[in-house]
């Protein structure tokens, strides 16, 4: 009985180890390359600017970076659910922001992101 | 004025610019041959009629149609083939005349839609206007309403779509479920769906859209005039595409 | 003996055949997720599903699981709802293989979802209260947690909550089958709408879990030499036999109703003589699932003999197996009727009767669910106190 016990605990704890080395790799690796890559801070994407005509998003640059998503689900809600009104939808951002290539998968790529959007929805 | 009378008031006035505003691009909107009813958007009831005397049994234009406009997938196996209309004939079963009679098949939108009742995320729903519509950004592909329709009108995505011809209506990933959904996208807009259209512009016309609660329409009218038939009106699922000549 | 002498024991773990049957189940589990990412990615063509057949193995299997899993809890809660002292030593166990076999129910669901990637996430916030498949895993998951604590009350020995517990978990498990049976039963097509079919799912429900349990029992215990008093296995044999002769009941009453009434007789002849599917129903459901091991059961020696037990309690499961297939697959494959009176001579669609054939992927998939079952089963048998050293029937009960 005491022997089986032994086992036990070493197992629990073999256990407990794998799975903290499991949580804990992505976390190493994170840190590693960043650490590796130290002083030389990558920079941020070159997006394509839209035409001067159109400066304005229809929210600011800060809201429109973080949250662009948010507010795109927010849309497509109301679009597909809420009634017969789309005047603003993903096609809307076409307007201004005319190639996918040079302006969302800029920032999608650096992250390693492949959203759902277009899959279905063409943007070129 | 406290906070909640302000926002109370903020709501109401951006309600009520909102449904006004709606209301302009309405009565503005010119829709010569296009769709029209007098009806405010959310007591309309879309349905439609057809009438297979008029439809020939060679043509498939109206299908080729769907198929471009919705980019409904086609790969060439019935297995997986997806039909939002599909025409069917068919004979009687006890007569021993081989008449032959040409039906074209699609979603009905129920009135009391099983797919809808037994959709586990309230992805196929009914619109206010009695359109049967799947959100496709909510299924979760699990087929139930391809189950549960008395139809056959449903069809699940089981392979990608290679084709995409519309660039401009989005279409499906795999694993999700579609069927007929009215050419919604073209009803907001006052226009009619791309099989009407199309039976239309060569001169067929056997399709008609249009509001059944508005006693003017021409579905109406159709309906009052022919007693058309529905199919398997026994479920009592009152489905809205009402056949003459069936 | 009172109740509290029970001795449980961990099995050693640590034998060659032990480790190799590890192996198998990792590599089973393994090929299950290999399969389900390929069918993910791909698309739900490469199953056997098609457009006429959209349900396949994997429901199938995942109401085959879950009713392994309320008949073994039946069997737990047969000390703690019905008071049989005797059966106390099974309680673990049985309410473990309850738990195993309601994850393996979900887990068939999940990986059989178009897209998988959602399920974590839209049932929940868009729950919808009138679709079965809404409701049924919130049951499910209510019934996991629900094993838990009444798995946590038997392992502390808490005499009260174990009955409490019991009393729920075996209620639940009875609803969580009703609600299973109501998402077939109550899909409007002819051969699967029966107000019949939830009661005769928990009927086989009970016969497949009870059987198992005594495979289960009866193989454990003699892998680890333990004893066990034959009595209760044959008990457990009996009730075996009762449920066997509910559900042959429940299915033909179905059959005749369909079959009696002129409406429905065409599809009931398609059921009962159409194809691959009565020949499950005769012969895997009806001689092999119920009349053999019947007339085992009932038998005055050969019920009374463990090894025939065993025996007939297989046939039982593999019977219940083909029960759940032609629940499922047949009436699909029936079509449903359109045009009352006429017959659909052309159509891009398949229209027709039409059949169903599992695909590798699927069957991996099954297999995959199998094996994660199996391995939470083994290491559970390894860390957790389930099985009793001895299993015997108190002194001066015996028969």
């Amino acid at each position: 009985m005491r022997f089986e016990r032994k086992i036990t605990n070493r197992g629990r704890r073999g256990l407990v180890a794998g799975a903290a080395l499991l949580v804990l790799c992505p976390l190493g690796l994170a840190i590693a390359s960043r650490v590796l890559s130290l002083g030389g801070e990558r920079p941020p994407p070159l997006l394509e600017r839209p035409a001067a005509e159109h400066e304005r998003c229809i929210k600011d640059t800060p809201y429109m970076r973080f949250h662009h998503m948010d507010l795109l689900k927010e849309l497509r809600d109301a679009g597909v659910r809420g009634g017969a009104k789309r005047e603003v939808s993903l096609a809307s951002c076409k307007g201004c922001h005319t190639s996918r290539a040079q302006f969302c998968d800029r920032c999608h790529d650096r992250v390693n992101l492949t959203p759902d959007c277009f899959g279905c929805h063409d943007y070129q | 004025m406290n906070r909640r009378n302000f926002l109370t008031a903020a709501g109401g006035t951006i309600l009520l610019g909102g449904a006004g505003a709606y209301g302009m691009v309405l009565i503005a909107t010119p829709a010569p041959g296009g769709l029209m009813s007098p009806r405010p958007p959310s007591t309309r009831r879309w349905g439609m009629v057809i009438d297979l005397n008029k439809c020939r049994p060679d043509c498939t234009k109206c299908l080729q149609a769907c198929r471009t406009e919705n980019n409904v997938a086609f790969h060439g196996d019935k297995r997986w083939d997806i039909h939002w209309i599909r025409k069917v004939t068919v004979r009687s079963k006890h007569s021993q005349s081989s008449l032959q009679r040409t039906v074209l098949l699609m979603c009905n939108h129920c009135d009391h839609p099983p797919c809808a009742q037994v959709c586990p995320v309230q992805a196929t729903y009914k619109r206010d206007d009695g359109i049967v519509l799947v959100d496709h950004h909510r299924c979760i592909g699990c087929r139930y309403c391809v189950m549960s329709c008395p139809y056959n009108a449903r069809y699940f995505n089981f392979r990608e779509n290679p084709d995409w011809p519309n660039r401009d209506y989005p279409k499906r990933s795999h694993g999700v479920a579609e069927s007929c959904n009215f050419c919604a996208h073209l009803i907001d807009r006052g226009e009619l769906p791309a099989c009407v259209t199309t039976c239309q512009r060569i001169g067929v016309g056997a399709i008609a859209v249009g509001d059944l609660n508005d006693p003017q329409s021409e579905v109406s009218r159709l309906i009052d005039e022919s007693a058309p038939k529905r199919i398997r009106e026994d479920l009592g699922t009152e489905p809205k595409v009402y056949y003459v000549g069936l | 003996m009172s109740d509290t002498q029970i001795e449980y024991r961990r099995i050693e773990g640590r034998s060659t055949p032990f480790y190799q049957m590890l192996l198998v189940l990792t590599v089973m589990a393994v090929a299950g997720v290999v399969a389900t990412w390929i069918l993910w990615s791909e698309g739900l063509h490469l199953s056997g599903m098609t457009n006429r057949i959209p349900w396949g193995v994997q429901i199938t299997m995942a109401v085959f699981y879950i009713g392994l899993s309320a008949g073994s809890l039946v069997v737990s809660g047969l000390y703690g709802v019905f008071g049989r002292i005797e059966y106390k030593p099974f309680a673990r166990l049985a309410a473990y293989i309850a738990m195993l076999f309601l994850i393996a129910g979900l887990l068939s669901i999940l990986t059989d979802q178009g897209r998988m990637d959602r399920v974590f996430v839209e049932p929940f916030t868009h729950f919808n209260v009138r679709s079965m498949f809404s409701i049924n895993p919130g049951l499910y998951m209510g019934h996991i947690v629900l094993c838990v604590v009444y798995l946590w009350a038997l392992f502390r020995e808490k005499k009260l909550l174990t009955r409490v517990a019991a009393v729920v978990v075996v209620l639940w498990a009875i609803t969580v089958h009703t609600g299973t049976g109501m998402i077939l039963g109550f899909i409007p097509r002819e051969l699967h709408q029966s107000p019949l079919l939830p009661p005769s799912f928990v009927a086989a429900a009970l016969a497949s879990g009870t059987a198992l349990m005594i495979i289960v029992l009866v193989t454990l215990f003699r892998l680890t030499r333990r004893h066990l008093d034959d009595a209760l296995i044959v008990w457990l044999g009996r009730l075996l036999a009762i449920s066997l002769v509910v559900v042959f009941y429940f299915m033909f009453i179905e059959s005749a109703y369909r079959y009696y009434l002129i409406e429905s007789r065409e599809a009931a002849r398609f059921y009962l003589f159409g194809g691959f599917h009565s020949v499950l129903l005769w012969g895997g459901l009806m001689i092999v699932g119920c009349l053999i091991p019947s007339v085992i059961l009932f038998h005055p020696r050969l019920g009374r003999t463990i090894p025939w037990i065993v025996f007939a309690a297989a046939m039982v499961v593999f019977g219940v197996l083909c029960e759940r297939y032609v629940i499922v697959i047949p009436g699909q494959t029936n079509p449903p009727e359109l045009f009352p009176g006429m017959v659909i001579t052309t159509s891009p669609l398949d229209e027709g009767f039409v059949s169903y054939s599992i695909s590798s992927y699927e069957a991996l998939q099954a297999v995959g669910v199998l094996g994660i079952v199996g391995l939470l089963f083994v290491l559970g048998l390894k860390y957790l106190a389930l099985a009793p050293v001895e299993a015997r029937l108190p002194r001066g009960a015996g028969s």
